[in-house]
């Protein structure tokens, strides 16, 4: 089927969500188109997940304009939902029920008729390389297995769009890349793809198009590569000292004036941010400075969050 | 890929009815389990106390007939409380997150979260009573504890029981927070329904203190009328007022829950 890449799937003006006091989301505009995977990313608290729920009509909107496949959350929730396929944060698989069955009494929710179920089943666990624990409990699956799971649930009404909510968070890194290559193996297929990650790798291999969220606003949009074009210089020279305390960086990388773009002293090592790896690199061995390690890297959307927000991504907003 | 037509918007009946779905495969998990309490249970109750204290009490104390033929009715109707105190306690609170989250799950698709509470009632105040509670009341027949065939709506009142209890138990557990407040659920709810209900004496017999807890109880008012259709007495309240009160407590119930599983399931 061609796939228009100009439809607009999802559309988001100045959405806002407040908890009483609290405002989780604070006025964020977006566009998701059909066919591209597109990423919410951010620390935790950033309000990525509440987004999320928005999209998923199933969190009201407290101010502002979304609208899904040209309907109405507010009013159209039921029939958009049933184009969404959706993969919560914590899975919500039934415990008790088998691999087979969570996927078939998933699809009877959206009124698949019991063959069509059966067979879309079949299809999807061999997908997510999970045929052969089709009647194994859920308790019996590692995690990633799990997460594989939740993903074949949600592509059983074979949604529009799928919204996958940290689809790789707390997997470990060899579940993590099957994972990876499941979900790239999904865009090929042309399913839309909407996935909020705190993983930057994440973001970099999977994202035609993202925003990085940060306290509840969005702060910077594009593709990943525009992004690091944008925000950041082409290359990063990394300077660690073993054994160094955090104050001692903060003097040290007074001393760097005038060598790269920027310097930024960070708990655990200096970041030097330049064009040129190399140069920067010889520069920085003139100025004596001794580091225990020095890495000229390319710059990567890790970077462009430390320098929108003055933060890592691991650490928690609060 | 796109949605098919079958995956738009449901009915209300169609919705309730997909949800239910899920408790029935679980029940298919789980059925053996039920034999206990559908068969084995009423036949400890009946040999215990329908024959064992029964043989200490004479007919005049139970309106004429026996013992056994006095408590069989409740029976029925009792049983559908205990089942109530499996299927609408902890599956209920555990729907929300702590133990597996089957409600949000459903909340993702499309039905709401009104379909996700019908769909549970269903399971619990229609699917349950009227097969398990048929078992018992088969069950007990074998004990000669029936003298017509109206024994047969001993089911129904059952059913009726459960239906006026089941969404007061759903919206009390939708609210709770802690799985350490579901003792409470069986110690202030299940507890003193099964215990203040006349199944196995009168009830007139209890302290004049005590009634109005016997009047509330909807095992009571589902008692009453299933030993009138099985005894061939008459009801304390017209069968009507007994019916009534069931339905305002069912309506009433199933607005309470409504409205918790409504704020639960939005965020």
């Amino acid at each position: 089927m061609p796939v228009d890449e100009n439809e607009i799937l999802v559309r988001a003006h100045g959405l806002r969500k407040r908890y009483g006091d609290f405002e989780a989301v604070r006025g964020v505009d977006f566009e998701i188109r059909r066919g591209e995977a597109f990423g919410f990313l951010g620390a935790n608290g950033a309000g990525k997940s509440t987004t999320m729920r928005m999209i998923g009509c199933v969190s009201e909107p407290s101010d502002g304009a979304l609208d899904l496949f040209g309907l109405d959350p507010h009013t159209d929730g039921p029939a958009i939902r049933a184009r969404l396929g959706v993969v919560p944060q914590d899975n919500t698989l039934d415990n008790m029920l088998t691999v087979f069955e969570n996927l078939t009494v998933y699809a009877g929710y959206f009124g698949i008729k019991r063959r069509t179920a059966a067979r879309r089943a079949a299809e999807l666990l061999e997908f997510v390389q999970l045929t052969a624990r089709s009647r194994d409990k859920v308790d019996d699956l590692s995690g990633g297995m799990q997460r594989r799971l939740a993903i074949a649930r949600s592509l059983i009404n074979e949604p529009d769009l799928a919204l996958l909510d940290e689809p790789t968070t707390g997997l470990d890194p060899q579940a993590r890349h099957l994972l990876w290559e499941r979900l790239f193996q999904l865009k090929q297929r042309g399913v839309s793809i909407v996935l909020t990650t705190h993983y930057m790798d994440e973001a970099e291999q999977l994202c035609d198009r993202l925003v990085i969220m940060d306290e509840g606003r969005i702060i910077a949009s594009g593709s990943p590569r525009e992004l690091i074009d944008t925000h950041v210089t082409k290359e990063v020279v990394e300077l660690r000292y073993g054994g160094l305390h955090t104050t001692d960086l903060a003097d040290i990388a007074r001393t760097l004036d005038g060598i790269g773009s920027q310097v930024e002293a960070l708990p655990d090592r200096i970041l030097v941010y330049t064009d040129d790896g190399d140069d920067t690199t010889a520069a920085l061995e003139a100025r004596d400075v001794s580091p225990t390690s020095v890495l000229a890297r390319r710059a990567t959307l890790e970077d462009v969050f430390l320098r929108l927000t003055g933060r890592a991504l691991g650490e928690d907003d609060g | 890929m796109s949605g098919t037509a079958a995956t738009a918007a449901p009915g209300p009946a169609a919705a309730a009815w997909r949800a239910f779905q899920l408790q029935l495969t679980l029940y298919r998990h789980t059925w053996h389990g039920t034999v206990f309490s559908s068969v084995v249970l009423p036949l400890l109750y009946m040999i215990s106390i329908g024959i064992g204290v029964g043989s200490y009490i004479e007919s005049g104390a139970t309106g004429g007939i026996t013992y056994a033929e006095f408590i069989a009715p409740g029976l029925v109707c009792a049983v559908a409380v205990m089942m109530l105190g499996g299927d609408m306690v902890y599956p209920v609170f555990g729907g929300y997150k702590e133990w597996g989250g089957a409600y949000l799950a459903q909340r993702a698709t499309p039905l709401r979260p009104v379909d996700i509470l019908n769909g549970h009632l269903l399971y619990a105040v229609a699917f349950r009573p009227l097969t398990a509670c048929t078992v018992v009341a088969l069950v007990l027949a074998g004990f000669g504890v029936y003298t017509s065939a109206w024994a047969a709506l001993a089911v129904p009142a059952a059913a009726a029981v459960s239906a006026a209890f089941a969404p007061w138990l759903f919206a009390w557990c939708s609210s709770l927070k802690n799985d350490a407040m579901l003792n409470a659920v069986f110690r202030f709810a299940i507890m003193p329904v099964m215990l203040f209900s006349g199944v196995f004496f009168p009830a007139e017999q209890m302290p004049g203190f005590l009634q109005p807890l016997v009047w509330a109880s909807p095992l009571w008012h589902g008692t009453e009328l299933a030993r009138a259709a099985t005894a061939g007495f008459g009801t304390a309240l017209p069968p009507a007022a007994h019916l009534a009160y069931l339905a305002v407590l069912a309506v009433g119930g199933w607005l309470a829950a409504r409205r918790v599983i409504v704020r639960r399931l939005s965020f």
